[in-house]
């Protein structure tokens, strides 16, 4: 009985520490993803202020850790554009549309790691 | 006597034209190993790249299409007196590209350029694309679609290029890329670069302007 039940908690831990080695190992997935696709106009930091951002760069791509300007998109939102591109939210062609080329969990990811870098929870609802 | 001059000039053509002096694909491919190039190129396809961190421990840009990718005349000049490509450093964001690639000299040169030149892609078509500089090329390219936030291309007015930084520059790229190779790498992308920070178009852009794009960028001077 004590043997069995040591067992069980042993799998649950072991259950548990799996599941945060593999979520921090998503996130460090995330922010690798981000500095590889994002970062060339977002910035490493997510300032905006990538290689590609130059003086006759159009638009400035978007500050990520500027909390007030993220707080008024939800993650619906952001996925949207990331996914679509910047004329699927009626935004510049100049942020490019990553539907074909990221996966679903990429994606998901990047949204977490926006929050990150905004500090904030965004939209609701 | 007049025959026989002749026929001794013959001889000596043939025997020229058979002589180890001229470009060969085989001592291209010594001299590629001899001197270091294969450190940081691979000239065996299919792709090898997997995942971002196969992408990001490269050394320089891959070769195996080299022979669809480029023109003979401009990889050939390029060899000899490298100028810088990509605007930054190869997989870097912060820094500038030194422009230290290593040089070679003529006859290593041209052995090589034959080298390059042998490996090609059966993905590619031949004959698809001719360059034209028409309206529709120039739409996609510079308003609809964001190939200028990172590419350089040639401008008109004062400055001789505009555009983005992180991918290779598109100025000069009518005579350094191979016209058919840009729609085949547009087209079918992973084939030749499965990962790379371009997005992939293919499914976003129709087929036609996938040819139109491409047309217009095969014109950059
Ligand atoms: C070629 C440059 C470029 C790249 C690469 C790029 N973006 Fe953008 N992005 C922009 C620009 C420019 C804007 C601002 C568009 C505007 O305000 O009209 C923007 C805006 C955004 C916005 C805000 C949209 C809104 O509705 O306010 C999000 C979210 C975003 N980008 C996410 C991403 C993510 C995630 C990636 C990487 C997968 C990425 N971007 C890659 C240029 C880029
Ligand atoms: C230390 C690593 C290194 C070595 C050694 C090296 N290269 Fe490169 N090579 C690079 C990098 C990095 C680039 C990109 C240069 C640029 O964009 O300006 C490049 C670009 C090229 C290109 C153009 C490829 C493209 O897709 O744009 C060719 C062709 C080439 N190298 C051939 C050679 C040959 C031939 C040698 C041997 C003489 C050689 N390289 C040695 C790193 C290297
Ligand atoms: C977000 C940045 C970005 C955008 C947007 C972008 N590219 Fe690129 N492009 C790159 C990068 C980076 C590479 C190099 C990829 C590699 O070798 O791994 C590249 C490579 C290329 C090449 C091959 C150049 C060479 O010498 O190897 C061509 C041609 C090209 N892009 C055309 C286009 C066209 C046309 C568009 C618009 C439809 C476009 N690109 C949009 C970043 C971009």
């Amino acid at each position: 009985m004590m043997k069995s039940a040591n067992a069980i908690l042993a799998g649950l831990t072991l259950l548990g520490l799996a599941s945060w080695v593999q979520a921090g190992a998503l996130a460090a997935d995330a922010e690798t993803t981000f500095k590889f696709y994002c970062a060339q106009c977002h910035g490493l930091g997510g300032k905006g202020d990538g290689p590609n951002v130059t003086k006759n760069f159009p638009v400035s791509p978007r500050n990520f850790t500027n909390a007030k300007e993220m707080n008024k998109l939800s993650d619906a939102d952001i996925k949207n554009v990331v996914l679509d591109g910047g004329p699927a939210a009626s935004k510049s062609p100049m942020m490019p549309p990553w539907g074909k080329t990221l996966t679903g969990p990429q994606v998901d990811g990047l949204v977490k790691h926006l929050r990150k870098l905004c500090k904030c929870k965004g939209k609701q609802g | 006597m007049r025959m026989a001059l002749k026929a001794l000039l013959g001889v000596a053509a043939l025997a020229l034209s058979a002589s180890p002096a001229l470009a060969d694909p085989a001592a291209g491919k010594k001299t590629f190993t001899a001197k270091g190039c294969g450190d940081c190129h691979y000239t065996d396809g299919p792709a090898k790249e997997k995942t971002i961190a196969d992408q990001l421990t490269k050394k320089g840009p891959e070769l195996w299409y080299a022979g669809s990718k480029f023109q003979k005349k401009w990889l050939g000049a390029w060899l000899e007196d490298p100028k810088p490509i990509r605007p930054m450093k190869f997989n870097s964001l912060t820094e500038k590209n030194p422009g230290d690639h290593p040089k070679l000299a003529g006859g290593d040169a041209k052995n090589v350029n034959e080298f390059l030149m042998s490996l090609v892609s059966k993905d590619v078509k031949a004959g698809v694309i001719k360059p034209k500089k028409a309206a529709k090329g120039r739409l996609i390219f510079t308003k609809k679609m964001p190939c200028t936030g990172c590419h350089q291309y040639p401008a008109k007015k004062r400055a001789k290029y505009k555009g983005g930084n992180s991918g290779p520059t598109l100025v000069g790229a009518g005579k350094r890329l191979n016209p058919d190779w840009i729609y085949a790498y547009l087209k079918t992308p992973k084939i030749f670069k499965p990962v790379k920070s371009m997005p992939v178009f293919a499914g976003i852009l129709k087929d036609k302007d996938m040819k139109n794009v491409a047309q217009f960028v095969a014109t950059f001077k």
